[in-house]
């Protein structure tokens, strides 16, 4: 098997090599790790990494240490891994997480699994770096609680073990900004890319079952999930960074009189001010719109990437969803309908059995390292696969409600929509056999 | 008539005039006197008396015996490049007045007396040359949602999809130049075509020259028929190359035209050109 051309291209000097320096990197393009695994992209690793942020190994040191350090939080009770832990995938498997004091906030934790790649941080996009994340949960009061940027440098700066390693990675005192390139260099680590998927996609047509490859060429074609999860071999991520009122929020928010008192509330509001709205308030479901105050972004929320998806539930911004059933259920009756409902939204009308093949594609999705976890993980959730709280089948099947067409149910023996383009190394790739009837 | 319509409907004619084939040689239907459906020609290679290894020119007429090469063996890639050279030259001397573009070589003076005007069109353009299109993609600043207050419309006003950043517009180059790579990859290979006999599609095309992928659909000698740059590729694989014949959606062949379209990138597209 080849590696993916775009990985062997770009297998340039290992960037861990040049131990023992201190300064920042001062060539102008950094080179990606050597030992990038099969689906994560050179290319976008390039794209996303700005050259002088690029990870070096002394602050990735520190800025793991930081990440896993209670101290941050103004209890020393929370760390940015109480939420984000990496026996659970960089997630919390919670709804919604929980900060100093036992206190909920109003999202779930997304992973930072491939969080690197993202075009920008939080569900509604509000940090354009993965530095300017860092530092918010830190001095949310819900979350790690923190008074002010100064009261974290003082509390650091306590602990002569930082002093000396904030000496040692930055050659200066321990200030905020460093801090948050620390962490930041932590997470530009966490990577993950090598998953069954990625196996049958460079060549190994056995890494699927029958079931698994169905559900890809539903993931494609009658299921419509790729719209917005669109992927291939250069954005392997399978999400466009995009935002989409999906109406996970409509049937307990009114829209149109939430954006409208939200307006006057945010327009003079800071980074700070939509942080805690975000996470304390009932405009938290306004979503983009606290970010953008554009009509059209209310109630819309950032694609999340698919890889490890089925380790990082529940799912959505809020984490209302408990399973991947539940999730295709949303999908299958169009949505909540909304005014600001995304246009790409429709009514799918899969059957069960099809609603099965996608969740076990979904599966596929996962890497390797989490394997164990995966296997657990499926079984819970078919454990719950009989309650399905989101279900409408009236609707999905267009018996109820006027929520248009269907996509078009490919004929498989014809033509399997996951063919269609390219996802990027296909041509390893022996075409999806179809068990003639 | 548009252009495309024109494609369609050639297309159609091809795809009908398929099927009228294939029922009339079909083992059921007796076979139809007076107007035979014209096979598809073949080239009929002469036997070795040697048996030596024979290699055929794509004009259906012209082959050469390869000394040293026994028929079944493969040639190594120095020399299918010399044979297919070789062939080439043949081609060039019976054909002296045909429109075959020299070969693009690198910082190469045009031979002395050459009267072969080089090709007026790019034909390597670099692959992100960029457009008229204002950069950076849909922006709040655009006015998007402007349009929609005047026109009283509170709903998605198509932001979502139309904000398309400069990050959006590198994947899609990026994803579009790997998709071109693998087909360059293919090109140049002739064991991922399924090659017998050791020649690739650059021994002929360096650079997918002569390829002229924007003259299709066109009636091709060699076919004796209207073809699309598919059938053709499939021809070159049966024929010179000597393999099987690519599915319409084999991978290799995708990946193939992607390249050989990318190569002629500003090239006017002008169908049934000869």
């Amino acid at each position: 098997m080849r590696p993916p051309c775009g990985v062997a291209l770009s297998l340039a000097v290992l960037l861990f090599a040049r131990s023992g320096q201190a300064q920042p990197m001062d060539r102008d393009v950094p080179s990606s790790p050597a030992d990038l695994p099969p689906g994560v992209s050179a290319v976008l690793w390039k794209l996303s990494v700005p050259p002088q942020l690029a990870p070096t190994p002394e602050r990735v040191l520190l800025g793991e240490k930081l990440f896993n350090d209670q101290r941050l939080s103004v209890d020393n009770t929370v760390s940015c891994a109480t939420c984000h832990d990496p026996r659970l995938g960089f997630a919390d498997a919670k709804p919604v997480s929980e900060g100093v004091k036992g206190q909920k906030v109003t999202r779930n934790s997304p992973t930072l699994l491939n969080a690197l790649f993202n075009a920008s941080q939080f569900w509604d996009g509000r940090a354009s770096t993965l530095e300017d994340q860092a530092k918010l949960p830190i001095l949310n009061p819900r979350e790690m609680g923190m008074p002010d940027e100064a009261a974290v440098v003082a509390k650091v700066k306590a602990i002569p073990e930082y002093v000396r390693d904030f000496q040692k990675v930055f050659n200066r005192e321990v200030n905020f900004d460093d801090l948050a390139v620390a962490i930041a260099a932590f997470e530009r680590t966490l990577y993950s890319g090598n998953a069954r998927f990625d196996h049958f996609i460079t060549g190994d047509a056995k890494a699927f079952s029958a079931a698994e490859r169905r559900g890809w060429a539903l993931f494609n074609g009658k299921a419509r999930c790729n719209t917005c999860h669109a992927g291939n071999v250069v954005s392997p991520l399978f999400s466009d960074q995009k935002f989409h009122n999906i109406g996970i929020a409509a049937h307990k928010t009114d829209f149109p009189q939430l954006a409208r008192e939200g307006l006057r509330v945010v327009r003079t509001g800071d980074e700070k001010q939509i942080d805690e709205l975000a996470l304390e308030t009932r405009f938290s479901e306004l979503g983009r719109f606290l970010v953008t105050k554009q009509e059209n972004d209310v109630g819309a929320f950032k694609t999340p990437t698919l890889r490890n998806i089925a380790i990082t539930g529940p799912y959505m911004h809020d984490g209302s969803l408990v399973t991947l059933w539940d999730v295709m259920d949303h999908y299958n009756k169009g949505g909540v309908p909304n005014p600001y409902l995304d246009g790409g939204m429709q009514r799918l009308g899969l059957t069960e059995a099809e609603i099965d093949d996608v969740v076990a594609f979904l599966f596929t999705l996962t890497d390797e390292q989490f394997a164990k976890f995966a296997t657990k993980e499926q079984a819970r959730q078919r454990g719950l696969k009989n309650k399905r709280p989101e279900r409408d089948t009236a609707v999905a099947m267009g018996k109820k409600g006027n929520l248009g067409d269907l996509a078009p149910n490919p004929d498989l023996a014809v033509k399997n929509p996951a063919d269609i383009g390219v996802y990027g190394t296909e041509a390893q790739v022996k075409p999806a056999s179809t068990p003639k009837p | 008539m548009t252009f495309r319509m024109k494609l369609l409907v050639g297309t159609g004619a091809v795809l009908s005039f398929a099927g009228g084939v294939a029922l009339a040689t079909g083992p059921v239907s007796p076979p139809a006197r007076g107007t035979p459906a014209p096979e598809v020609k073949k080239h009929e290679l002469p036997v070795s008396k040697d048996g030596n290894l024979v290699v055929g020119l794509c004009d259906g007429e012209t082959s050469m015996e390869v000394k040293g090469v026994k028929a079944g063996e493969s040639l190594t890639r120095a020399q299918a490049q010399h044979v297919s050279g070789a062939l080439m030259e043949e081609w060039l001397r019976k054909n002296p007045n045909a429109h075959w573009d020299a070969v693009p070589l690198v910082a190469q003076a045009p031979a002395p007396g050459s009267t072969t005007p080089r090709t007026q069109q790019p034909r390597t353009p670099p692959p992100s040359s960029k457009g008229t299109v204002r950069e950076g993609g849909v922006t709040p600043e655009s006015g998007g949602a402007q349009v929609k207050q005047q026109l009283a419309v509170p709903i998605q006003d198509g932001h979502t999809y139309g904000a398309f950043s400069d990050r959006d517009e590198a994947i899609w180059a990026a994803s579009t130049e790997q998709f071109v790579d693998e087909g360059h990859r293919v090109f140049h290979d002739a064991k991922a075509i399924g090659g017998t006999v050791g020649i690739s599609c650059d021994m002929c095309h360096p650079d997918a020259s002569n390829t002229h992928p924007e003259t299709y659909p066109k009636y091709q000698v060699q076919l004796g028929r209207v073809a699309l740059l598919r059938d053709m590729i499939n021809w070159c694989i049966e024929n010179p190359v000597r393999g099987r014949p690519l599915a319409d959606g084999d991978p290799r062949m995708r990946a193939m035209e992607a390249y050989i379209y990318a190569k002629r990138k500003g090239v006017k597209l002008e169908y049934g050109k000869k």
